[in-house]
């Protein structure tokens, strides 16, 4: 009972780290709390795959990235009939009162969410999350070479959009 | 590892002793890559700085009720631990293949317009169940066709359970208009009884837990999905 209570206090520390690698996946910030909810809902659902003395924010990233993964398909297809800037401007919840803060965070989404999916979730994993090379080669199953490549592309990209704003 | 690479690998402390103080000595002799080290520095505090402040907001209280589920899904756990025949739902989804062709036949010459309505080989929601879908809320029923959960499925639509006088069924967002995943007829003589729970047919009750990803919506999620456009 106690390793399980252990888990869920484990999972609700992680929530705000959650919620933060949710909304560098997604496009608004609908879209990323409905991520991160149903993020809790599956690790809560497969808690007996998590191994007790592993790290459960390399597991609950994990399993985050791939939820984003599998609906990524069906994201597609909304957001090209839809107008994507309008959307990405679309900041539901401000996390903040101050003005610019959620005009940086608009802006920084907006920029994230035109790179192609593999290069965000690096860039997401590392630049934002503050992750290892190593650990996101191993959390995504790629080979660190890989990791360091599209990090390279990922960010080169951003740094030209958000140069142009 | 290509320059590129190790410059960025550099950047963020990646490499090991000799190669990062070589790289060290290739930037402090540059002052283009210097330029380089400075922008994306401010690039990542940036990035940083923009997505802490998610970190640092209160936490929205549908998530922290995610990490509580017993208290929201109460009556759906319960009906999931009535149904313990383990066979059970084999042969609902059998029974939601067939009974969806007989319905549709009785369905269709209904007066004010079909239900449903067949589109490419996939079974719609029209006329009033259709508006019922797209503008009623579980909370606020009204009119003869009944909402009982709104949920997403496994590509992450949004489905939503009903129940009319006729029959219930489970209906899912494909690009734009709900379509129907199953119809049940309503059990001989129980046609007007709208007090049995949707949960507890056990035939809609085995569709939905086999459609559904997560846990059903509770009332402001619902609300805020409608205000979506059930997205």
């Amino acid at each position: 009972m106690d390793q399980l209570s252990s888990f869920d206090d484990q999972l609700a520390s992680l929530l705000p780290r959650l919620r933060r690698f949710a909304h560098s996946l997604s496009r608004d910030s609908a879209d990323a709390d409905d991520l991160t909810q149903a993020t809790i809902e599956r690790a809560l659902k497969s808690r007996d795959q998590w191994q007790e003395g592993t790290r459960l924010d390399s597991w609950a990233y994990r399993i985050m990235r791939n939820l984003w993964i599998d609906t990524a398909r069906a994201r597609t297809r909304r957001s090209t009939r839809e107008a994507p800037e309008e959307e990405g401007l679309n900041v539901g919840e401000d996390p903040r009162d101050a003005m610019d803060a959620s005009v940086d965070l608009k802006r920084v989404m907006t920029a994230m969410g035109r790179l192609p999916d593999e290069q965000r979730e690096v860039v997401a994993l590392i630049l934002v999350e503050g992750f290892g090379y190593r650990e996101v080669s191993e959390m995504l199953g790629l080979p660190i070479g890989t990791v360091s490549s599209r990090l390279v592309r990922g960010r080169t990209a951003l740094l030209a959009m958000v140069g142009e704003q | 590892m290509t320059e590129d690479e190790k410059f960025f690998a550099w950047l963020d402390g990646e490499l090991a002793p000799h190669e990062a103080a070589e790289m060290e000595a290739k930037v402090a002799a540059d002052p283009q890559l210097q330029q380089l080290v400075e922008q994306h520095r401010a690039l990542g505090a940036q990035l940083r700085g923009a997505f802490d402040s998610i970190e640092a907001a209160p936490i929205p209280e549908r998530l922290q009720a995610a990490l509580r589920p017993s208290a929201e899904v109460i009556d759906f756990a319960a009906a999931k631990r009535a149904r313990t025949m383990p066979s059970l739902s084999q042969w609902a989804s059998m029974a939601a293949t067939l009974a969806i062709g007989v319905l549709v036949g009785t369905m269709v010459p209904q007066r004010g317009g079909a239900p449903v309505e067949v589109q490419g080989g996939k079974i719609y929601a029209a006329a009033a169940l259709n508006q019922a879908l797209d503008t009623q809320l579980a909370s606020a029923p009204s009119g003869d066709v009944r909402i009982g959960m709104t949920f997403r499925d496994q590509a992450g639509e949004i489905c939503r359970s009903f129940t009319q006088p006729a029959a219930s069924g489970v209906a899912c967002r494909d690009d734009g208009r709900w379509k129907l995943k199953g119809l049940f007829a309503a059990p001989e003589g129980q046609g007007s009884d709208y007090r049995m729970a949707a949960g507890m047919d056990p035939n809609l009750a085995s569709l939905v837990d086999s459609t559904m990803t997560g846990e059903p919506f509770d009332a402001a999620q619902e609300k805020a999905a409608l205000k979506r456009g059930w997205r």
